[in-house]
């Protein structure tokens, strides 16, 4: 018998369940994360990375009021169901008080206060969050949010970064937050900081990130199936890393590296309707026998395949500039099954620069078989 | 008149068993069809006990699954589903209905002296709008199922290819089941009070009811007319809520939480009201702060109206209505704080039976406590902000709705159920029950207070490694919760086989539903009664006669 490592087991040490696991390549685990963030002194909130620390006052000093006011209401409850149990069936009640008006604006006027503290305090601290300092809107990052990933635009640089994003430490930062289809939220524990992201409106958040590290972003509001694993790493580095741009790892010095650096702009930008198993969903895949290249010998040739090119059914090569044109044009020829439901985005060079055509195509070409 | 001596015989020999509203006639059609609150009373417990039981199944499931951090059971898609299931299940089939359908039923027209209430008729017809509700909800699973969540959020309820339509016409239905039975407890205390039974004599209970009503009347429409535009949004494109089409989602949010707000205090003002009852009763003393009680119910239905947006901190709405929402969100915790300190003071000096009622009782008490402060904690805006859709949510939320409401339903259960089927149950095992049960409930929902606090957000099918250790606790906690569950279940059923015969008052209440035999007959009491003392009164109980347990 094995006995399982941790507590709880892992999943693959409960041989009953292994086999339950639906797509071990969505497994959790599968994702890159954060480390965990360490605790507080208090074991409590995740070690805070950011400028609004009366966050933190004000939770700490509304639980030590909870805490009192439990206390108080248990001690009286447990000193008076022992002390006044009925011990005989016809015992009458110690007293038959009804009210005490002194006693009742007492529990009424001093929670009132106490309560009014709370609001004023929470009150000033949210006016800090949503009003955006100077610095802040001038450094300002775009986050998209789509189902179910996050895509960033830093304000001084032209790539996006996806799944992560790098901040500068101690630079007020704003994220202008976006949505393509359903609400979501954005969300940094370590930096207190939460907003819904909606269509159709910018939401702001900013906030100063204060520590080196790398933190959790996750999506807060509900937002369909893979709501769990719409996160993404929130990296704070030092002034000179950040100027190195390290989410640009662009590539394309060898035949090898640009279809690496092919595949993460295919991963960014075409994963979500073309697949490169074979099997044809929105729109066709890359890869099979209906896909776009094939192996002729140990050289990759286009296959052939049957577009509607103005209404009229033909054959072409899907060579490098069959590709290229429908990448920049992609109503010019339309693949004959998916001619009644095209709907592929032009991809300009904005978009898509040459080089970056020439490593997709690069990727392309690793996919024949 | 010699046919007659015959027909005499025949009563008295069966007159040795006491007719009474069970078995006063019998066979389906006599269910089916009665216009008796406490039949209908009775079909609610059933039907809303299974509701609970089907809700708190999908909620095991979901803590199984949660067990791993990858999840151990389902795909995202089910895991949806199932959490969807759970929420829906539990809100709009077992703790919107259950208190006032089943309780509040059966006891309302007892507790004034009143042969029934006003409007039998619209009563059963409540009944079947709520099963045609849950045949509707069983079936929206049949055909696909619903992934939103009990919020039904849009534009994702909008976009989602699932069956929303169908549980969409479900909530309609139930929220007209909601408004015909607030309508009806209404005009019963209004109408149908003894002679005597001034609005100030009236139970606690019955107040608590009455604002419930209220609440049920004015804000249920508002849920209607928000499921019917998401209905037609789906099926006609007319763009109130989709940004595709100019619609805006943050008014789905504003017009769900108007009524949803005040549905918190639907389902929770009852909850205040058999826990007022069975705090007196079972101190057997009067309820301490009785007017500032009641009134602080009508306060509560009042200001609930007003305070929907807190739960939309973070979806940028200005931020003097965020003001004015917060102000208020700490203005409603007033009236709710007074409330916890009059019981306690209640029971302070009182004489006090610890038989399974009133530890179900004690149980709330505690739970509620908690449940109220954390309250606080997320009125507060910038705490919020960070707290606002994570497990802190949950915890918070669950000590209300199962910690303080359930607990507060199975405690009035225990407390009605002599009176409702004239058997006692075992005290012993409700005793054992009640004890898992708050130690389940604790062990489940305090990890999930700790993890929200560090920031795991809710409705998560997978989650980060280093949350599983309160996950998995959480998880364990919940399996204790269940069992103590299906403990109550059983040797509750068994009572009605094989439990002891209750007395008239079994507890030693001095409230009128405690002066009609046990159970009562169809037409509750012989002759009107007549209230000449005031509530609570216990000098008038013949503790002599009614051999209380002293538990």
């Amino acid at each position: 018998m094995i006995l399982p490592t941790s507590f709880p087991p892992r999943i693959e040490e409960t041989p009953v369940l292994a086999h339950l696991i639906q797509d071990p390549a969505k497994a959790v685990n599968a994702i890159a994360r954060a480390k965990p963030p360490e605790l507080d002194e208090y074991g409590q909130l995740p070690k805070l990375a950011s400028t609004f620390d009366h966050v933190d006052g004000l939770f700490y000093f509304t639980y030590a009021v909870c805490i009192f006011f439990f206390v108080l209401i248990l001690g009286v409850l447990l000193f008076s169901v022992v002390k006044y149990r009925r011990k005989t069936f016809d015992q009458p009640a110690a007293s038959n008080t009804t009210h005490n008006t002194p006693l009742e604006v007492v529990w009424t006027v001093i929670p009132l206060i106490i309560v009014m503290v709370m609001f004023a305090w929470g009150f000033k601290g949210c006016l800090d969050m949503t009003t955006v300092p100077q610095a802040a809107s001038q450094n300002t990052y775009k986050a998209t949010a789509a189902q179910w990933n996050w895509t960033f635009t830093y304000p001084n640089h032209p790539e996006k970064s996806r799944g992560a994003v790098w901040l500068e430490v101690n630079k007020p930062v704003q994220f202008l937050l976006e949505s393509e289809d359903v609400l979501h939220a954005f969300y940094i524990p370590s930096m207190r900081v939460k907003r819904d992201v909606i269509p159709g409106r910018f939401q702001t958040v900013w906030f100063t990130p204060t520590q080196l590290g790398d933190f959790h972003l996750f999506c807060a509001e509900y937002c369909g199936d893979s709501h769990s694993l719409m996160y993404a790493q929130v990296h704070v580095v030092t002034a000179e890393e950040f100027a190195k741009a390290p989410w640009y790892t662009f590539d394309d010095s060898t035949p090898a590296k640009a279809a690496a650096s092919g595949m993460s702009i295919y991963k960014a930008q075409c994963s979500a309707c073309h697949s490169v198993n074979g099997i044809g969903g929105a729109a066709p895949s890359w890869a099979g026998d209906k896909g776009l290249f094939r192996k002729d010998g140990d050289k990759v040739v286009g296959r052939e395949r049957q577009v509607v090119e103005g209404g009229a059914t033909k054959t072409v090569v899907a060579d490098e500039a069959y590709i290229r044109e429908s990448i920049r044009m992609p109503l010019a020829k339309l693949v004959a099954d998916y001619a009644t439901k095209a709907n592929m985005n032009a991809f300009g060079p904005d978009k898509l620069n040459d080089r970056e055509l020439n490593a997709v195509i690069e990727y392309m070409k690793t996919l024949a078989k | 008149m010699t046919t007659q001596a015959p027909v005499l015989d025949t009563n008295k020999s069966h007159s040795e068993q006491p007719k009474h509203y069970l078995n006063c006639s019998s066979g389906f059609w006599s269910w089916a069809s009665t216009l008796d609150h406490k039949r209908i009373g009775i079909m609610y417990l059933i039907g809303t006990g299974l509701a609970f039981l089907a809700g708190g199944l999908f909620a095991l499931l979901v803590r199984l699954h949660l067990w791993q951090p990858d999840g151990m059971l389902f795909s995202n898609d089910q895991y949806n589903q199932i959490f969807t299931l759970h929420g829906a299940f539990m809100v709009f089939l077992f703790v919107i209905p259950a208190i006032p359908g089943s309780l509040g039923n059966m006891v309302l027209p007892l507790m004034l002296g009143a042969k029934d209430v006003a409007l039998p008729r619209l009563n059963l017809l409540s009944f079947y709008l709520w099963l045609s509700g849950a045949v509707l909800a069983a079936l929206a699973i049949a055909m696909g199922g619903f992934d939103t969540g009990w919020t039904f959020y849009a534009p994702y309820s909008l976009y989602t290819n699932k069956a929303v339509v169908t549980i969409g016409l479900a909530i309609f239905m139930l929220g007209f089941s909601s408004i015909f039975t607030g309508l009806n407890f209404i005009v019963t205390t209004h109408k149908l009070r003894a002679p005597g039974l001034t609005w100030f004599r009236m139970p606690l209970f019955v107040w608590a009811l009455y604002a419930t009503s209220l609440l049920q009347v004015l804000a249920t429409p508002v849920l209607g007319i928000t499921i019917l535009l998401v209905a037609f949004e789906r099926l006609y494109n007319i763009g109130i809520f989709d940004p595709r089409l100019g619609g805006d989602p943050v008014l789905f949010e504003h017009f769900f939480w108007f009524y949803s707000h005040p549905a918190v205090y639907i389902m929770v003002l009852p909850a205040f009201g058999i826990i007022s009852e069975l705090v007196s009763v079972h101190s057997r003393k009067p309820l301490f702060g009785y007017k500032l009680i009641a009134f602080s119910s009508l306060a509560i239905a009042i200001i609930s109206f007003l305070v929907w947006g807190h739960h939309m901190f973070t979806s940028g709405q200005s931020t003097y209505a965020m003001f004015a929402f917060s102000f208020l969100t700490f203005f409603v915790a007033i009236p709710t704080a007074i409330k916890e300190f009059s019981w306690v003071a209640t029971i302070w000096k009182g004489s006090i039976a610890l038989n399974s009622p009133m530890l179900y009782t004690l149980a709330f008490l505690i739970i509620f406590a908690i449940g109220g402060l954390t309250g606080v904690i997320l009125g507060s805006l910038n705490v919020d902000l960070h707290l606002h859709d994570t497990y802190f949510v949950v915890a918070h939320f669950h000590y209300v709705m199962m910690g303080s409401i359930a607990l507060a339903f199975f405690a009035g259960l225990h407390h009605w159920w002599p009176k409702m089927f004239g058997v006692m149950y075992n005290e012993t095992l409700a005793k054992i029950a009640c004890l898992v049960i708050f130690v389940g409930f604790n062990a489940t929902f305090i990890p999930q207070f700790i993890m929200g606090s560090q920031g795991m957000p809710r409705r998560y099918a997978t989650y980060v490694p280093e949350f599983q250790p309160y996950h998995s606790a959480s998880t364990m906690g919940a399996m204790v919760l269940g069992s103590g569950v299906a403990l109550m279940v059983f040797y509750l059923v068994a009572s009605l086989l094989t439990g002891k015969k209750a007395m008239q008052n079994q507890w030693g209440g001095v409230t009128l539903d405690w002066h009609t035999p046990t159970p009562p007959p169809l037409e509750n009491f012989a002759h009107a009664p007549k209230v000449t003392t005031e509530v609570y009164d216990y000098s008038t109980l013949d503790l002599k006669s009614t051999q209380t347990p002293i538990g």
